[in-house]
């Protein structure tokens, strides 16, 4: 609803354009929301290095109605990821990501073994992501392709220990909230590991963020996300939660992230699981340190 | 030249103040109600585009105790002024009462239209003016670009590459701002003129580092000072082209006659030599190993919108150009429907023996910014405001048209010879798309 008369929009104008024209670029700062592993594009010749450290606790578990109840004999599970994450532009359209984990696992109860530990390597990651389309430059589109590689042949308590491969589709934007920064990562990707009885999952994840200043110097994000893995073998063993083939769940987090310099930033995670079927009921925290480094 | 560049950013630091002012007090007489009478119009689009029929509501609100009777009625007309349509009717709003009025303007081929919504009623007469457009993506101008057209401005090209540039780069460490370095830049440019502009580079740990560049052009008669930003990814190099700012050593004429300076000549025109000072001013920066040669927006409003046009046209080395109400679009059709700049030709060719008002646009037309738009093969942004009575909308379009090259433009509804936010926004994002930095 508005009222104006024309003399008014007019006026200034002809003064204006004739003594003072500029246009005062204001560039939109895309580059620091600080995360990995989204649909926004990487780019060409950066570097993203992302140690981090999980750890994960469960005593009780959902069988495979989803009935939530207790490890049996007392049983406490409890595993430490250290994970390296990296991801290089290769070029505006494609990206290289590698993730490397490995594991210590403890299962505790109250009976003989009283701990079950396994630790070591687990499934690599090595995928190549492609850069699809946007919307607008704000609404950003990839498909990444993933080999699956065990690296622990002798140890069947780290997990399947067949190879696979993963096909996962994102959408990343940003926004605005008022005059806060805003940005949100959707993902899904399918997974299927070869062999008998191979697990094919769907893997899925969203996650809005909001920053708590101009620069994504500090933000807050929220996230749900969860897998379905689907075979033949509906085994479930609260020990070896690892090498369980039949099972879903989904996960809430709340993470803060803090960025030290254009190139450093720290998140810090927690989460729990909200609702799963043959599965541990577990809480999460974890640690990731975000390096850039940008070689162009 | 500290000096000069301080009284510069004092001088822009005045003019933001009272833009700032004057968009406050539009902000205001939009909102303001408070009047006995007041009038909304409500156009049935948002960027003022029509597929085939415009319409719009028009309410008068009347917060007075007496009855408004009088009448309600529209005017659409050409650009050139020429009437279109007009429609009235009679009206009667009762005291604290109101009035909607459907208007629905059918039947008029594509182009765009002023129209003017008149309120005549007891106590309150005004008209709000609007402009709309129809089917816009088909206007094309009548009016070819002349034969050698291409060949005038390689020429044009080849007698630069003739002067050597004599670059001379001093950096200003007394100005820096914003984590940025600055430098003064001076060259010579067509027919050994010097020019100058400013450089301000991020200062980046990394040695190696190449920016992107953004090529600040000036509007007509600005005078550009270093221009700052925060974006760690893009040094800003802002000239001023030939009797401009800080290069009228040779040129320094009244702030009217610069857009007639040799128009009887067109390769002596002032505008000739003014794009080509933009191409020197990509040569410099093809001549700094520290900016990158294929990330370069050249990019300004106004006259620097024609600016950013032509050199994008005539300098492929240009990757990304952004225009904001480009000034001489569509030469021969613009005549007949802006006053500046033809109100000061016309001037200068009844005083100038034996040159006419036809061989002023013969010339013009090799300055035609529609004519340069042809061979633009970079991604082009281009910015409009449909009340703009310097490049209008039926002009810019025939430019826009034009363009083969992956092409976007922001049409501003409510807006003049000037662009707003959502304009530089989309700007950075596809720029920071084209450039690669994600």
């Amino acid at each position: 609803m508005h009222c104006f008369n024309f003399k008014k929009i007019m006026g200034p104008v002809k003064p204006f354009a004739k003594t003072l024209f500029i246009i005062l670029i204001l560039f939109a700062a895309l580059q620091n929301k600080g995360f990995a592993d989204g649909g926004f594009p990487v780019r060409p010749g950066r570097l993203l290095i992302s140690p981090s450290v999980s750890y994960f606790f469960a005593t009780q578990q959902w069988d495979s109605t989803g009935v939530k109840k207790p490890f049996p004999n007392g049983g406490k599970y409890t595993s430490i990821g250290i994970t390296f994450y990296s991801e290089y532009g290769i070029s505006r359209r494609f990206a290289a990501v590698v993730t490397l984990p490995y594991v210590y696992n403890n299962y505790m109860q109250n009976i003989a073994p009283t701990n079950n530990v396994s630790n070591g390597l687990t499934d690599m990651e090595t995928g190549i992501r492609y850069y699809l389309a946007n919307i607008s430059f704000i609404y950003y589109f990839s498909l990444q392709a993933s080999a699956i590689t065990p690296l622990y042949g002798n140890n069947p308590r780290l997990g399947y220990g067949e190879e696979g491969a993963e096909l996962k589709f994102a959408i990343s934007g940003s926004g605005h909230l008022g005059k806060l920064g805003t940005y949100f990562n959707v993902y899904d990707g399918i997974r299927q590991y070869f062999g008998n009885n191979g697990p094919i999952q769907n893997r899925w994840s969203g996650t809005f963020g909001l920053s708590l200043d101009k620069r994504f110097a500090n933000q807050v994000s929220v996230g749900l996300s969860g897998i379905n893995s689907w075979s033949n073998d509906k085994n479930f063993i609260s020990a070896l939660p690892e090498t369980n083939k039949d099972f879903s769940f989904i996960q809430a987090s709340l993470s803060y992230g803090h960025s030290f310099s254009r190139e450093l930033a720290l998140f810090v995670s927690g989460g729990e699981f909200l609702t799963g079927r043959n599965t541990g009921v577990g809480n999460t925290a974890s640690v990731a340190l975000i390096y850039r480094l940008d070689y162009h | 030249m500290y000096n000069m560049i301080r009284l510069v950013k004092k001088s822009l630091i005045v003019a933001c103040c009272l833009f700032a002012l004057t968009g406050l007090r539009r902000a205001f007489a939009q909102q303001d109600k408070n009047g006995d009478v007041y009038t909304v119009l409500e156009p049935n689009s948002s960027d003022g585009i029509f597929n085939s029929t415009a319409s719009y509501i028009f309410s008068v609100n009347n917060n007075s105790n007496t009855t408004q009777v009088g009448k309600v009625s529209y005017l659409v007309t050409t650009e050139a002024n020429k009437k279109v349509r007009a429609d009235s009717i009679r009206v009667k709003i009762d005291p604290n009462g109101s009035g909607r009025y459907s208007f629905e303007v059918a039947g008029l081929s594509p182009g765009f239209y002023k129209i003017n919504f008149m309120v005549n009623v007891s106590d309150y007469d005004d008209t709000t003016r609007k402009a709309f457009g129809i089917k816009p993506n088909r206007i094309q101008s009548q009016y070819q670009k002349p034969a050698d057209f291409e060949s005038f401005w390689q020429k044009a090209k080849d007698d630069l590459g003739k002067v050597k540039p004599e670059f001379k780069v001093t950096e200003l460490p007394d100005s820096m701002k914003d984590n940025r370095r600055v430098f003064e830049v001076e060259m010579k440019s067509l027919n050994g003129v010097t020019i100058r502009g400013f450089l301000t580079e991020p200062i980046d740990k990394n040695k190696n580092r190449k920016f992107a560049v953004l090529l600040g052009l000036p509007g007509y008669q600005v005078t550009l000072g270093p221009m700052f930003a925060t974006d760690p990814d893009v040094a800003i190099f802002t000239i001023n082209i030939r009797g401009s700012g800080y290069s009228r050593d040779m040129i320094n004429v009244r702030r009217e006659s610069y857009i007639i300076l040799d128009l009887e000549d067109k390769n002596k025109y002032v505008l000739k030599g003014a794009v080509m000072d933009c191409v020197r001013a990509v040569d410099f920066i093809f001549s700094r190993p520290e900016l990158r040669h294929d990330n370069i927006m050249a990019a300004g409003g106004s006259l620097g919108g024609f600016l950013a046009i032509a050199t994008s046209s005539v300098d492929k080395r240009i990757n990304f150009c952004s225009a904001a109400n480009p000034i001489l679009c569509d030469i021969r059709n613009l005549v007949h429907e802006v006053d500046w700049p033809f109100t000061d030709i016309r001037k200068y060719v009844s005083i100038r023996p034996g040159f006419t008002m036809d061989k002023a646009l013969d010339n013009l037309d090799y300055f035609d910014c529609k004519n340069f738009g042809f061979s633009i093969s970079c991604p082009t942004l281009i910015g409009i405001g449909l009340l703009d009575p310097i490049a209008p909308p039926n002009n810019v379009y025939a430019l826009y048209n034009g363009i083969r090259s992956p092409k976007h433009l922001i049409i501003f509804r409510d807006l003049a010879h000037e662009i707003g936010t959502k304009y530089k926004e989309y700007e950075g994002r596809w720029m920071r798309d084209t450039f690669a930095l994600f």
